[in-house]
């Protein structure tokens, strides 16, 4: 009983450890985000007393970030629709059917994850510059898209080849051709690892600095991350205004977090594909 | 209601061995047709075949007279239950029920009165609305056995429908299946590696081994008769006592040595005269052979061992001896006078006697 409480409680420390040092950093760039450059300099750490608000209308508006905002979105939210809708039926082809050259083209799949993105970067953007798709949001979607999928393919094939076969063979008998058996079948059977690709490509893209800042030369296109490298001088740097554009662009990631992580853990306890 | 027929059906998978070799069966309208024999003899890849989930390599598979090698699943009209109950894990019971008749173009009402019925049917209304994960073993077989009827299709397909559940269940639900068939006259084909399904349910069983049909009969038919010494093993619990003994010359058939004694008077002495000399292959049912010697009216046969195991099964006890080479059992009453260790004598009627050839191992035909 006692060495129970006594691992109950130490797990409970560990927790709240992990808890304040996932957390802390978070807070801390919070209460910045409502500070001024000079009241950080002053003291680091302190509590924002008076909390200046303005400061998100400031950057929300005056440094338009409702543009890199707009931006982000359409790029990644568009990213990874398209990301997940053709990674998943990628990956289901993989692991469902056989045809000659499936191994092979899984192999070069994978074989592209294993590659660091910037020995791309130089030819992606004379591609770009080819095609038009230079200084386009089209055309860093389309990057963006090719980045994420073959990981995006290789974790959902690892999932989709554990549903049952069983499964497939019910459906067909139940009259449905593979169009029907992949929507109504594998996307709901698989959305556990759907949704956890979608977390993993959203966090990834949102955050996505070196080819937004290559590939996007116009100041009304560009994304977030690239945004808050306006407030970062050659000799000054606005800390105050990066940590409110920072928790700008933080909030979206947080709310997919809290959404897809829910569907998440759904997927998982209803389980039971058996 | 259909009938389904298969002509030289094979099914080869690259350049190995045939999975499924040349198979030809004729299944009636309403017939219960089982499918029996050990893992990989290759009749679960008949019955996919006839699904429609495996495609076929050579010869014809009619239903209803209709050639359907190359129409898709879809359309062959036939409902599949399979081992591991295959219940869509995101749909409710409900959903799974109704999830083929929503392909089919059924009117709404239609799919719920049917929905409706099937549940009372197998008592499953009262979980129509869970997910599968919410449901026990028995109920979820019961949700793919529901899957299926809710169809009303032409032919019923049968994966080994019974062997992720327990004992008891398993006897429930056998019970089951055989008032459903009754009921619904239906076509079914059903597949098992347990002799007690085959015998209990099937209306003919057809015995497969190595790819190959052995054997397709009526239950006792195939039990009695063994096409081959394959047959006789897998059918029967204990499996038939086989002994390969010298065959003799005499006016007299006798297949007999020092520990075993088996008269073949069943034969016509001329069938035998070939193998005069030779050893052929001597079986005789475990529940034929009693414990002593063999009574002086009846031509009777013995073997001589001593006891190695006595299993005592409540109802019945098996004894196992040693007869010289060969291993014996017996199946015999709730008491045996006997222990392990003794020597013994077994008999057995002259008529419990099968013959086989020692070089093909098929049966011998019994002849008088």
């Amino acid at each position: 009983m006692l060495s129970r409480a006594f691992s109950r409680g130490g797990l409970m420390a560990i927790l709240v450890a992990y808890t304040a040092f996932a957390g802390f950093p978070f807070l801390w760039v919070g209460t910045m985000s409502l500070r001024t450059t000079t009241e950080i300099a002053y003291n680091h750490y302190g509590w924002p007393s008076p909390a200046h608000w303005a400061k998100f209308r400031t950057a929300w508006i005056d440094s338009a970030f409702n543009t890199y905002f707009a931006n982000s979105a359409a790029v990644v939210i568009g990213s990874v629709a398209v990301i997940t809708l053709v990674g998943s039926a990628a990956a289901h082809c993989l692991a469902r059917y056989r045809f000659p050259g499936n191994r092979l083209i899984y192999f070069i799949l994978f074989s592209s994850i294993i590659l660091p993105p910037q020995i791309v970067l130089i030819a992606v953007y004379q591609t770009l510059v080819e095609y038009n798709l230079y200084d386009t949001l089209w055309g860093l979607g389309l990057v963006y898209v090719s980045l994420q999928l073959p990981l995006t393919i290789y974790l959902l094939e690892g999932f989709f080849a554990r549903i049952p076969q069983d499964l497939f063979d019910a459906a067909k008998v139940d009259g449905y051709g593979d169009f029907e058996i992949f929507f109504r079948l594998v996307l709901p059977v698989g959305m556990p690892a759907i949704a956890t690709t979608v977390i993993l490509n959203f966090i990834l893209l949102w955050n996505e600095f070196l080819f937004a800042v290559v590939l996007i030369a116009d100041d009304d296109l560009r994304t977030l991350p690239v945004g808050i490298q306006r407030f970062m001088g050659d000799h000054f740097q606005d800390i105050g205004m990066i940590a409110t554009g920072v928790m700008i662009s933080v909030l979206p990631v947080v709310v997919v977090y809290a959404f897809f992580s829910e569907k998440l853990i759904q997927g998982m306890t209803a389980g039971a594909v058996k | 209601m259909a009938t389904v027929q298969l002509d030289a059906v094979s099914k080869s998978y690259g350049s190995g061995p045939l999975a499924v070799d040349n198979v030809n069966l004729s299944i009636a309208d309403g017939e219960f047709m089982v499918l029996l024999g050990p893992s990989g003899c290759g009749k679960s890849t008949t019955l996919r075949m006839i699904a429609g989930i495996e495609s076929i390599s050579a010869g014809k598979l009619s239903i209803n007279g209709r050639v359907v090698n190359n129409v898709p699943a879809r359309d062959r009209d036939i409902a599949m239950v399979f081992q591991s109950y295959a219940l869509y894990p995101h749909m409710t019971v409900a959903d799974n029920l109704a999830f083929g008749l929503r392909r089919r173009a059924v009117p709404k009402p239609e799919i719920a009165r049917r929905v409706r019925e099937v549940a009372d049917l197998l008592g499953l209304t009262p979980y129509l609305a869970r997910k599968p994960s919410a449901l026990s073993g028995g109920q979820r077989q019961r949700v793919a056995l529901g899957r299926a009827m809710v169809r009303e299709p032409q032919v019923f397909l049968f994966d080994e429908p019974l062997s992720n559940l327990d004992a008891a269940l398993r006897v429930n639900t056998r019970n089951e299946l055989i008032r459903q068939h009754h009921r619904l006259g239906s076509t079914m084909i059903y597949v098992t590696h347990d002799q007690v399904e085959a015998m209990t349910m099937g209306s003919r069983i057809c015995v497969m081994n190595a790819g190959r049909v052995v054997q397709t009969g009526s239950p006792l038919e195939v039990y009695w008769n063994p096409a081959d010494t394959f047959v006789a093993r897998f059918l029967g619990a204990p499996p038939m006592n086989l002994l390969q003994l010298p065959v003799g010359t005499g006016e007299r058939l006798l297949a007999s040595n020092d520990s075993a004694t088996v008269p073949l008077t069943l034969w016509r002495p001329a069938t035998l005269a070939p193998y005069a000399g030779q050893s052929l292959i001597v079986g005789v049912r475990a529940e034929d052979v009693r414990l002593g010697p063999p009574p002086d009216a009846t031509p009777s046969g013995w073997f001589r061992g001593r006891i190695d195991a006595i299993e005592p099964l409540g109802a019945e006890t098996l004894v196992l001896v040693s007869a010289g080479a060969a291993e014996v059992t017996a199946r015999l009453g709730r008491d045996v006078p006997a222990r392990v260790g003794e020597t013994v004598t077994l008999s057995f009627d002259a008529a419990a006697v099968h013959l086989f050839d020692p070089a093909t191992t098929t049966a011998i035909t019994r002849e008088l």
